[in-house]
């Protein structure tokens, strides 16, 4: 043991990875703080406020609770069911975009793009009111039009939970995949071609399977985030009498102020994480077995699928349709329409009004908010994403001893509820000069999204052959060589999509940052999505059209006018 | 440290008690308690408006001592769970009134609050100086994070907490689709909607979260002080086998869709919004208004103590009850005519049902488990 950590501390030396460690323990220690201050928490009596003890009364309490089986049964169902759907869509769209001649490509790239705008609770309300059994869009429209009285459709069960969380986790499944199907060495496939295989028994055998380091990052993130999530099942699953584990944890937050019940039930989610992550790593193991960039030259090839391709390019559309096309224009009806009932919303546009709007602009922090956001968001994403690349760099590139554990610890703020982990973030600032401050909100964002920048690039480095490192490492290069020269410009198309999707998260959290904000430092997701959340939806429509019309310039903006790639 | 019992004895409850007739007051009658005791109530009827007016007296001399001080202070720190536009309407007409004090916010969910307020509490922050809100001041009191002020307007207050002082009142409204509901098949009482015909019709609050279907059950219990009519009340709901919700507002916006027809509960100046839009909903008047107090509570190591105490006394006061009542949030003060204030919005003589239980108040979880759960789960 003691001369592999001396070998290990050698090499570090000779390579200079010094600098990645010492990044990675920083970023690790970031993370690692206020979870262990929950942790500890969860080993104290009383609520906060109280005079502590340490005690294993809140462990005790958690598990001889006989109604968390059922709820964790809920959960998993609700969690891995969605992460399935949303992240095989977004792989299957990623491949479609990637690596098929689907015609109207411009188009078709631009299709699975625009829905990741759309916040996932603008999501939930908007399904919420085509699919509720009774006053649904679509369940009326069956009775009005085709005569049918059954209620056809049901917001408010697991499968309607499934859909519209699912749809909310195919960003993630399409922007963790796309960059490795467009790094893919075609040689694999075109042996299988001249071998005789069809493109679809290729794609099948060959393409997918070797993109699945990506998949399972993905699906576990968005299993984790599915986990958690507190949005879908109390607008969807209460009324339908699902329960999940999590709101357990909000309960014991809002019903007792007791975050050390809480973090005590939160074990509960890190032990489900742990578990995911070591069946993560054990399927990733052999990891050059995933390898496909490699020092070889190539150049992508579009497979040319007859005419499937009007069946992929259906398949795109559709997505962009369920995805943010149909919603969007419920909320648009919505939020210009003096109420919601079927009639009034079928009345539209002989009723329309636009007060809703007026509201929304007058709203005292939507200026001052949406610049501290956006100002907030792009640093943020570039921190982190550049931290994540770093700590994936540091696990798997660099042969320092007991880098490991730094999978662990950069996924970690996963497993925690927002409001959890936000409270042992403000622990940790309190009686500094970061408390109240911007900085502190923004440490607090880089906690929350570090396993999203860390994930993605892990899942991507995996792809990349170690033969080119390993070609600069036998030539004397040091770290700063082989990262700046040859990991991050491979990485380029995953880092373009990490940065977006961190910049569009971060821009519109409100759990994490509702806490770290402070008089006078106004975050603009936090005051405008606080419409979702007292209930006001026609003024949360208009807030969120606002909101999705400057990303959507924004991004077309960005795309078409500075040629920027978003990954594609 | 606040001694409890000093705050169980304080707690005053002074109610709308004029006589009232008629199935209004009959109906009133049938869910209100006992009558306070006859010295109190002469007392109170009698001198609604030599009340007012020295109540006027006081918060004049009371804010000519407090500001100077709190000028020098220079700020005001609230944490709050209203709105941000309410906020900010009010914050400015106190800025307006007393030039030289910067008032700021911070506006998050009552868990939320009490998260940040305990935990700086814990911390020795000194961080902010109110606490405006109708869940978490009981719960951070209860923790000793509240420094005592009894207002000087008392005695025109419909609640009176002579620790923290109510500057409105959240009212709970039977609310129902208009669309959907006859007036002739509405429920008449909170306790008709526990009849086994309303099943399927019903949006109910889950009365296990200390939302306002808890606050409610709270509020009967007290009132009533009949386990057994609570208990068949509990069972009653429970029988409906509707499913329960976990957001309020998400509901009332499902019983305006016309996914449900009876709101149980709704909250009155959402339902007078609402009304004002001419959105498919309305209340029924005869069932008791539920009124929880909205307090100002002072944060026990609030660095602007003086200016906590005069924005404290300035929104009970006509003026601030105004602004308040500009935003449709309703009225502390009994002598306060508005479009939700409880004489205006219910028939004359109607007995509000105040939430006054300082078991729930500061531990809603143990109480719904020793009150509700046996029954309802």
């Amino acid at each position: 043991m003691a001369t592999t950590s001396l070998s290990s501390l050698k090499l570090v030396y000779r390579q200079g990875t010094i600098v990645p460690l010492v990044t990675s323990a920083v970023a690790g220690g970031a993370i690692i703080t206020p979870v262990v201050i929950v942790l500890l928490r969860s080993l104290t009596t009383g609520k906060l406020g109280a005079s502590v003890g340490f005690t294993l009364s809140n462990y005790l309490r958690v598990f001889g609770d006989r109604d968390i089986m059922p709820m964790l049964t809920n959960s998993v169902v609700y969690a891995a069911g969605a992460a399935a759907l949303g992240t095989g869509i977004g792989a299957v769209l990623a491949w479609i975009v990637a690596r098929t001649n689907t015609p109207g490509k411009a188009l078709v790239e631009l299709m699975p793009l625009y829905p990741i705008l759309m916040p996932p609770v603008m999501k939930n309300i908007a399904w919420i009111l085509l699919l509720a059994p009774r006053s649904g869009i679509l369940n009326n429209m069956l009775q009005q039009f085709f005569g049918i009285q059954a209620q056809v459709f049901n917001a408010f069960s697991m499968a309607g939970m499934i859909w519209v969380f699912g749809l909310a986790c195919v960003p993630l499944g399409y922007l963790f995949l796309l960059p490795v199907f467009l790094s893919f060495d075609p040689s694999l496939e075109e042996s299988a071609y001249i071998a005789g295989s069809k493109p679809i028994h290729t794609m099948l055998h060959i393409t997918f399977p070797l993109a699945v380091p990506a998949f399972l990052s993905a699906f576990i993130l968005n299993f984790l985030r599915g986990l958690r999530s507190f949005e879908t099942p109390v607008l969807q699953g209460t009324p339908g009498n699902i329960q999940v584990f999590v709101s357990r944890v909000y309960d014991s937050m809002a019903m007792e102020f007791n975050s050390g019940l809480a973090t005590a039930y939160s074990i509960v989610l890190v032990v489900l994480s742990v578990i995911t992550l070591l069946i993560y790593v054990r399927a990733t193991r052999f990891s050059e077995r995933y390898a496909t960039i490699t020092g070889k030259g190539y150049r992508v090839k579009v497979i040319d699928i007859g005419a499937w391709k009007y069946l992929t390019f259906v398949g795109v559309f559709l997505y962009f349709l369920a995805g943010i096309l149909v919603p969007f224009a419920v909320l648009i009806v919505v939020s210009m329409i003096p109420y919601f009932d079927y009639d009034t919303f079928m009345q539209f546009p002989s009723n329309l009004v636009l007060t809703n709007y007026h509201t929304v602009l007058h709203h005292p922090s939507f200026v001052t908010g949406l610049y501290n956001s956006i100002v907030l968001s792009v640093i943020l994403a570039l921190v982190t994403v550049l931290a994540g690349i770093v700590m994936a760099f540091t696990i798997h590139r660099t042969r320092a001893y007991g880098t490991k554990i730094f999978e662990f610890i950069g996924t970690l703020p996963l497993a925690f509820p927002p409001l959890v982990l936000s409270v042992g973030l403000v622990i940790v600032f309190l009686g500094t000069p970061l408390y109240n401050s911007l900085w502190a909100l923004g440490i607090a964002l880089f906690v929350a999204y570090f396993p999203y920048a860390f994930r993605n690039a892990s899942g991507s480095i995996i792809n990349i052959h170690k033969e080119l490192d390993e070609a600069a490492w036998v030539h004397g290069a040091k770290w700063r060589h082989v990262f700046f020269k040859i990991t991050l410009p491979i990485l380029k198309p995953s880092v373009g999509g990490a940065l977006f999707y961190i910049f569009i998260e971060a821009l519109r959290n409100v759990d994490v940052a509702v806490l770290l904000t402070s008089p006078g430092h106004e975050y603009g997701p936090v005051t405008l999505f606080d419409y979702f959340r007292v209930g006001q939806w026609a003024e949360a429509a208009a807030g969120g059209v606002i909101y999705l019309v400057i990303l959507i310039v924004a991004v077309s903006v960005a795309k078409f006018a500075f040629k920027m790639k978003f990954s594609l | 440290m606040i001694k409890q019992s000093t705050i169980a004895a304080g707690v005053i409850v002074s109610m709308l008690l004029c006589g009232g007739t008629g199935q209004a007051a009959e109906k009133s009658a049938k869910e209100s308690v006992q009558k306070p005791p006859a010295k109190e109530r002469v007392q109170q009827g009698a001198s609604s408006a030599s009340a007012t007016a020295a109540a006027a007296r006081a918060f004049e001399k009371v804010s000519k001592e407090l500001y100077p001080k709190a000028k020098q202070e220079g700020n005001l720190i609230i944490y709050s769970v209203w709105d941000v536009e309410h906020l900010r309407v009010i914050t400015d007409a106190f800025m307006k009134r007393y030039p030289g004090i910067k008032a700021t916010y911070w506006q998050a969910r009552n868990p939320e609050i009490v998260t940040r307020v305990l935990t700086e509490f814990q911390g020795g922050q000194a961080s902010v100086d109110i606490v405006l809100s109708d869940n978490a001041p009981p719960v951070i009191r209860a923790a000793g994070a509240v420094m005592p002020y009894e207002t000087v307007q008392k005695a025109v207050l419909h609640i009176h907490d002579p620790t923290m002082p109510v500057v409105s009142l959240q009212i709970q409204a039977l609310a129902y689709n208009t669309k959907k509901m006859k007036p002739a098949d509405l429920p008449k009482t909170w306790e008709d909607v526990a009849n086994p015909k309303y099943k399927g019709l019903v949006a109910l609050d889950d009365p296990m979260r200390a939302g306002p279907l808890s606050s409610m059950l709270a509020g009967l219990r007290d009132q009533w002080k009949d386990e057994t009519r609570f208990n068949n009340f509990v069972k009653g709901l429970k029988a409906l086998n509707v499913p329960v919700h976990k957001s309020t507002s998400a509901m009332f916006r499902l019983v305006i869709s016309g996914e449900y027809s009876i709101c149980m509960p709704a909250l009155l100046h959402d339902v007078m919004e609402e009304k004002e839009k001419h959105t498919p909903i309305d209340y029924v008047k005869t069932a008791s208004p539920v009124v929880f107090p909205r307090m100002a509570a002072i944060y026990a190591k609030a660095p602007d103590v003086n200016a906590a105490k005069l924005f404290a006394e300035w929104a009970i006061s006509t003026e601030g009850q105004k602004v308040i009542d500009s935003v449709g949030r309703e009225s502390s003060r009994n002598d306060f005519k508005s479009k939700t204030s409880i004489e205006h919005a219910f028939p004359k003589g109607t007995k509000p049902i105040p939430v006054t239980d300082k078991a729930f108040l500061e531990d809603p979880k143990t109480w719904l488990d020793s009150h509700v759960k046996p029954i309802f789960e």
